[in-house]
C-alpha cells in the first residue's frame, strides 16, 4: 500500500506528459464493435485494420476539422467473438466511452443484438449484415455499411446472363445464419431473372476442411454458374480449387469480398476467373488517396487484406458527414437529418462518384451507405474489373 | 458413387490421421486435450513457413512440423499437465487446463501467422481421371497414401517397439504398469509428445491439399472427438475406425441427403448420439472411458 | 459456521448486490457494468445447472443447447403467441426439463468423457435443430422481440412495463440478480438434503449408492433435468435484453464457457459457478483495452490459475473457512 501511494506522483506526471505532448488536438472516438478472433477473425480484422489506417492518416496531416475544431481520430476496438452477447457487452462500452459512431458488427445475430442497446443510448453503427428488418422501421439506427447481395445478386447475375449465356445456376453456402440467408435472397433473385436454379439445398459446415465431397453432388449437374453464397475468404480458394478439379467447367462467383493472396495460395490458376464484390481495389479505378490508404495500411499491419477494399468508407463516411453538420459529433439525430441531404466527393475512386445515403429502394429509407458496386475477376494473382454499377 | 466412396476413404485416412494424437493422450492421460486441433493449426503454419516461404523441401517441412510439435507437447506435458493432474482433487480439472491451452495457442498462432488463410504451392500437378468415375487429383493421392503410411508405421511402433509396448500397457493399467516396472512419467511424457506430434503431421501434410487459418483449431478438435466416440475413447484401432467411418458417413451423406440440404448434418449428429446413447463405449472401446 | 452467522453473510452479500453495487455503479457512471454483471448472474444461473451435473458425477458440455432452447421458447411464445415474458419464462424452464429428461433417460446411462462428448454433439444437435425448423425461423433467427410487459396479480402491478422504464439495464439487472439469490438459495438448500447427499454418493461411487437401495436412475435423471431448467431459464431471459435470438446465440462456445465457470470457481462448492462466471465474463471485459493481446493475456491467466488453484478459486484459504464445509 505504501509503496503505491509513493508511486502516485510520478505516474501522474507521466500521465501529464503523454498528454500534453500525444494531445495537440482533441480527440474524436470511433469505435469498432466486430470479430477479431476466432474462425472469422478475418473480416473483424480487415475492418478493424482498416479503421486504424484511415484514422492514422488523418492524424498525420494534422487532424480533421469539424465545426471550428480539429480532432485527432482514435478507433476504440472490441473483440466480440462472434459471440451476440459480448457485442451487447462491446456496445455498452462504447456507449460508456460516450461514442455515438461504431463500425460493425460482422455478422447477422451480433447485429440483431446491439440493436436494443444502440437505440437506448444512441449509437449509430454500421453493421456488415443484411437483415433487412435492421434497416427498415421502426430500426433507425444502423446503417448498412456495404452492397447487400440481394443487391449485388442480381446485378451480377444479370451481367452474366447478357454477356455469358449464363442460363443455370447452382448454390452453395455454409450451414450458418449468415451464409443461408444471403443464398435465399441470392436464389430469389435469380429465379426472377429467368435463370434456372438447378441446385440449392448443398451445404457445408463451417468446420469443413476439405471440400471436395461437398462439391461432388454439384459439379455432376454441371450448371452454368456457380455461386458461393457468403462464402468466408478462407473457404472460397478450397471450393474453387475442389470444384475445377473435379472437372467443373461453368463461372463461379460470389457476392462477399475476396483477397487475391487468399486465392492464389489455395487455388493458384484454378482461380482464375472467379468473380467476387471489390471495392475500390482495381487499378481502372482506385484513386491516388486509395494507393496512399494501402500503402499505409501495409505500412502499419505488414499485408494488405483485399477485403478491406469494402470496408474502407465507413470511417470515410462518419467523418464527412460530421463535417457537414458538426452538430451531429454529439446528436444521433442532427447525423440522422444529414444522412437526407448528405453528398461528397469519394475520395477513393478515379472520376467524380460522390458519398451519399441510399437504401429507398431497398430499406424505405436511406439506411445505407453508397458504395459503386465494383464486380471484380480474378486473374493470375490480381483482380480486374469486370463491371461497375450503382445501388440506390 | 465410385467418387463418393474414394472420397471417403480420403477423408477417412485424413480423419484417422487426426483423431489419432487425440485418442493416444486420452488413453495414457485420461485428458481430453481441447487443444488438438490447435496443435494441427499450428502443424499446418510450420509447414507453411518451411516450404510455402523458405520454400524447402516438403519433406524437410513435415519434419519441421513434427520435431516442433513433439517438442511442444513434451514441454506441455512437462510443466502444465503433469503438475495439475498431480494437484488437483478430481482429474476433470485438466480439461480446464487443455481449454486454457486451446485459448492461448489460438492467440499466438493469431499474432503469429495473422488472420488469413494460408495455402501453399501443390506439391504434384495434375488430376486422375479414371474414365469420370473417380476423379482424384495427384496430390491428394499422395498425401492419402503418406497418411495411411503414418498411420501403419505408428500402429507398428506401438504393437512392436518397447516404447510402445510400454505406452499401451499404461493405457490398459496404469498400476499394474508401474508395478512392471514401466517409468510411467516418462512414458507420459513421450506419449504426450508423440500425440502432439501426430497431430502436427496431420497438419503439415494436410497444409498442402485444404490451407490453414488460425481460426479452424478449435472446430477440427470438436471433430477429432466425434471420431474418437465413434470408435470409442483410448483404443487406438479405434480412432482409425471412427475417423474412416466420419469420413464415410460425411461423404456418403452429403450425396444421398442432398436433397434434404440443411438437415444433412442434424441427421449425422442424431444419429451419432442415437449410436452412443445405445453402444457408449463406441465401437470398440474401453467400457466406461 | 453458526446458523447466525451464516445469516449475517447472507445478509451482507443482499446488501452488496441490490444496494451497494447499483450505488457504486451509480456513483462512478460505469453504466456499462449493469449490463455486465447481468450477464454474469444470468450465466452463472445456467452454470449452477452444470455444476449439479458435475455433483452426481457427470461432465456437462450441453447446457447451450438447453439455454438457446428456453430463448427459442419465448421468442416464440412473446412473439406469435402473445404470451406474458413473465409466464413465458418458467415454461421455457418446464420445456427444457422435460426435454432433457427425455435425453437424459438414454445418455445418462454415459459416464466419463462419453458423456462430455454426447452432451457436446447435443449443443451442436439444438444448433442444427434452430437452424431447419420452421418455428424458429431457421437461419434468419427471431428479432423485435419486446421488451418484458407487466406482471400484475389480481391487478395489483408487481414488476412494470419494461418499455416504460427510464432505466432498463438496472430493471434487467435487479430482475437477474434476485433470480440467481433465489437459484443459488436453493441449489444450497437442495444440496444440503437428502436428496444432496444422495447425489454426492453418486458422485463418488455409484455402484455403491445403487446397492444400498438408492434408485439412481432416477436421480440422475432428476438432477439433469433441474440443471436443464436452469439452463433454460438463464437463456430465455437473455434474449428479452438482446431482443432478438439466433441459432448461434448459444454454442459450443458457450457450453464450454459454462463448464469452464464451474471449474474455474471450483467443482466442490455450491458458490463456484458464481465466482467464476464472475472472474471468467468480467475478466474478459476488463482486458478490452489490451487489444489485440486479449486472449493472449485472458488464456495465460487461466493457464496460471489453474496451476496455482486447480481445484479452483474458492480453495483458496481465505473462501475455504467459510464455504468448504457447507458444499463439501
Amino acid at each position: 500500500m505504501n509503496k503505491n501511494i509513493k508511486l502516485l506522483p510520478v505516474v501522474a506526471f507521466l500521465l501529464s506528459i503523454c498528454t500534453s505532448v500525444l494531445a495537440v488536438n482533441p480527440v474524436l472516438d470511433i469505435g469498432f464493435v466486430g470479430v477479431t478472433s476466432g474462425p472469422a477473425a478475418s473480416w473483424g480484422i480487415s475492418n478493424q485494420r482498416s479503421m486504424e489506417a484511415g484514422a492514422s492518416l488523418i492524424n498525420d496531416a494534422g487532424g480533421v476539422k469539424i465545426g471550428g475544431t480539429t480532432y485527432d481520430i482514435n478507433i476504440v476496438s472490441f473483440d466480440d467473438q462472434k459471440d451476440p452477447k459480448r457485442a451487447i457487452a462491446g456496445m455498452e462500452k462504447m456507449a460508456q466511452k460516450g461514442i455515438h459512431y461504431v463500425v460493425g458488427p460482422n455478422v447477422d445475430d451480433g447485429a440483431a443484438a446491439v440493436r436494443p442497446v444502440a437505440e437506448q443510448q444512441n449509437i449509430m453503427y454500421f453493421p456488415y449484415a443484411f437483415p433487412k428488418s435492421l434497416y427498415t422501421k421502426p430500426a433507425s439506427n444502423a446503417i448498412l455499411g456495404m452492397v447487400a447481395n440481394y443487391q449485388s445478386g442480381p446485378a451480377i447475375y444479370k451481367y452474366l446472363k447478357d454477356n455469358e449465356g449464363v442460363k443455370t445456376v447452382a448454390f452453395i453456402a455454409a450451414n450458418e445464419s449468415d451464409p443461408l440467408s444471403q443464398r435465399e435472397g441470392g436464389v430469389a433473385a435469380a429465379e426472377l431473372l429467368g435463370l434456372n436454379v438447378i441446385s440449392k439445398t448443398v451445404t457445408y459446415q463451417v468446420d469443413t476442411t476439405d471440400f471436395m465431397p461437398v462439391i461432388v453432388p454439384i459439379v455432376k449437374l454441371q450448371p452454368d454458374l456457380l455461386v458461393l453464397s457468403g462464402v468466408a475468404p478462407a473457404n472460397a480458394p478450397q471450393l474453387i480449387r475442389s470444384a475445377r478439379e473435379l472437372g467443373f467447367k461453368g463461372l463461379i462467383s460470389t457476392e462477399t469480398g475476396q483477397d487475391a493472396q487468399v486465392l492464389m495460395d489455395g487455388a493458384g490458376d484454378l482461380a482464375n476467373g472467379f468473380i467476387s464484390v471489390g471495392g475500390a481495389s482495381t487499378p481502372e479505378i482506385k484513386s491516388a488517396e486509395m494507393d496512399k490508404f494501402v500503402t499505409r495500411y501495409i505500412e502499419m499491419f505488414g499485408e494488405y487484406n483485399d477485403e478491406s477494399n469494402t470496408k474502407v468508407y465507413a470511417l470515410e463516411y462518419i467523418i464527412a458527414t460530421l463535417k457537414a453538420n458538426p452538430a451531429a459529433i454529439n446528436n444521433v439525430d442532427e447525423f440522422k437529418n444529414t444522412m437526407e441531404t448528405f453528398t461528397a466527393p469519394n475520395p477513393y475512386l478515379k472520376g467524380d462518384r460522390v458519398l451519399k445515403y441510399v437504401g429507398m429502394s431497398s430499406f424505405g429509407q436511406k439506411r445505407q451507405i453508397s458504395i459503386p458496386l465494383v464486380v471484380n475477376v480474378y486473374n493470375n494473382g490480381k483482380f480486374e474489373t469486370l463491371f461497375v454499377a450503382e445501388v440506390d | 458413387m465410385e467418387q463418393v466412396l474414394t472420397n471417403g476413404v480420403y477423408l477417412g485416412a485424413q480423419y484417422a490421421l487426426i483423431a489419432l494424437g487425440l485418442t493416444l493422450i486420452f488413453a495414457l492421460m485420461n485428458v481430453l486435450n481441447f487443444a488438438h486441433g490447435q496443435m494441427y493449426v499450428l502443424g499446418g503454419f510450420v509447414t507453411y513457413t518451411v516450404y510455402g516461404r523458405f520454400e524447402m523441401p516438403f519433406v524437410v517441412a513435415i519434419l519441421a512440423s513434427a520435431v516442433t510439435l513433439a517438442i511442444l507437447g513434451a514441454f506441455v506435458e512437462k510443466f502444465l499437465f503433469r503438475p495439475v493432474l498431480k494437484n488437483s482433487e478430481r482429474e476433470e480439472s485438466s480439461m480446464l487446463l487443455a481449454a486454457g491451452l486451446a485459448f492461448f495457442l489460438d492467440a499466438v498462432i493469431l499474432l503469429l501467422f495473422g488472420e488469413k488463410q494460408r495455402g501453399v504451392p501443390k506439391i504434384i500437378d495434375g488430376v486422375m481421371n479414371w474414365d469420370f468415375l473417380i476423379i482424384m487429383p495427384y496430390d491428394r493421392i499422395l498425401i492419402g497414401v503418406l497418411a495411411i503410411t503414418f498411420i501403419v508405421t505408428f500402429i507398428l511402433f506401438m504393437q512392436y517397439s518397447k516404447p510402445g509396448r510400454a505406452m499401451r500397457a499404461l493405457a490398459q493399467d496404469k498400476v499394474a504398469a508401474q508395478l512392471m516396472g514401466v517409468n510411467v512419467t516418462r512414458y507420459s511424457m513421450l506419449g504426450f509428445a508423440l500425440g502432439a506430434m501426430l497431430a502436427g503431421i496431420a497438419g503439415g501434410l494436410l497444409v498442402s491439399i485444404v490451407g490453414v487459418n488460425s481460426g479452424i483449431g478449435g472446430p477440427i478438435s470438436i471433430k477429432a472427438f466425434m471420431m474418437v466416440m465413434i470408435g470409442g475413447a483410448g483404443v487406438i484401432s479405434g480412432a482409425i475406425a471412427g475417423g474412416f467411418i466420419l469420413g464415410m458417413l460425411e461423404s456418403i451423406g452429403l450425396t444421398v441427403l442432398v436433397a434434404y440440404g440443411d438437415m444433412t448434418y442434424l441427421l449425422i449428429f442424431v444419429s451419432l448420439m442415437i449410436f452412443l446413447s445405445i453402444r457408449p463405449q463406441g465401437l470398440m472401446g474401453k467400457p466406461w472411458g | 459456521m453458526s446458523k447466525a452467522s451464516k445469516l449475517i453473510y447472507f445478509f451482507i452479500f443482499l446488501v452488496t448486490i441490490l444496494g451497494i453495487v447499483p450505488w457504486l455503479i451509480e456513483i462512478s457512471g460505469r453504466w456499462d457494468y449493469y449490463y455486465t454483471l447481468t450477464s454474469v448472474a444470468l450465466l452463472s444461473i445456467a452454470s449452477s445447472g452444470v455444476w449439479l451435473t458435475f455433483y452426481i458425477g457427470r461432465i456437462n458440455i450441453g447446457q447451450g443447447a438447453y439455454a438457446l432452447a428456453g430463448g427459442y421458447v419465448v421468442a416464440i411464445l412473446v412473439t406469435k403467441y402473445d404470451v406474458s415474458f413473465w409466464l413465458s419464462v418458467p415454461i421455457a424452464g418446464l420445456f427444457c426439463s422435460f426435454v432433457s429428461m427425455l435425453i437424459g433417460a438414454s445418455i445418462l446411462r454415459l459416464r466419463g468423457v462419453y458423456f462430455a462428448m454426447i452432451t457436446l454433439v447435443l449443443t451442436e444437435v439444438a444448433k442444427l435443430t434452430a437452424m431447419s425448423l420452421p418455428i424458429t425461423n431457421g437461419a434468419k433467427g427471431i428479432s423485435s422481440i419486446a421488451l418484458p410487459g407487466e406482471l400484475s396479480i389480481f391487478g395489483i402491478s408487481i414488476i412494470p412495463d419494461f418499455s416504460t422504464l427510464a432505466n432498463v439495464k438496472l430493471a434487467f439487472y435487479y430482475v437477474a440478480v434476485i433470480l440467481m439469490i433465489f437459484v443459488f438459495a436453493g441449489m444450497y438448500r437442495l444440496v444440503n438434503s437428502r436428496i444432496g447427499h444422495l447425489c454426492r454418493s453418486l458422485q463418488q461411487n455409484e455402484e455403491l449408492a445403487s446397492s444400498i437401495g438408492v434408485n439412481i436412475t432416477i436421480l440422475r435423471i432428476i438432477a439433469y433435468s433441474i440443471s436443464s431448467f436452469l439452463g433454460g431459464i438463464g437463456g430465455a431471459i437473455f434474449i428479452s435484453i438482446s431482443q432478438s435470438v439466433y441459432p448461434t446465440t448459444f454454442q459450443v462456445a458457450d457450453s464450454i464457457n459454462f463448464m469452464l465457470n464451474v471449474f474455474v470457481g471450483g467443482m466442490g462448492y455450491v458458490f463456484g459457478p458464481m465466482i467464476g462466471t464472475l472472474f471468467i465474463y468480467f475478466g474478459w471485459d476488463l482486458l478490452f483495452t489490451t487489444g489485440k493481446y486479449q486472449l493472449l493475456i485472458y488464456s495465460s491467466i487461466i493457464i496460471a490459475l489453474i496451476l496455482v488453484l486447480p481445484n479452483g478459486l474458492l480453495s483458496l484459504r481465505i473462501f475455504n473457512k467459510s464455504n468448504k464445509r457447507e458444499a463439501k
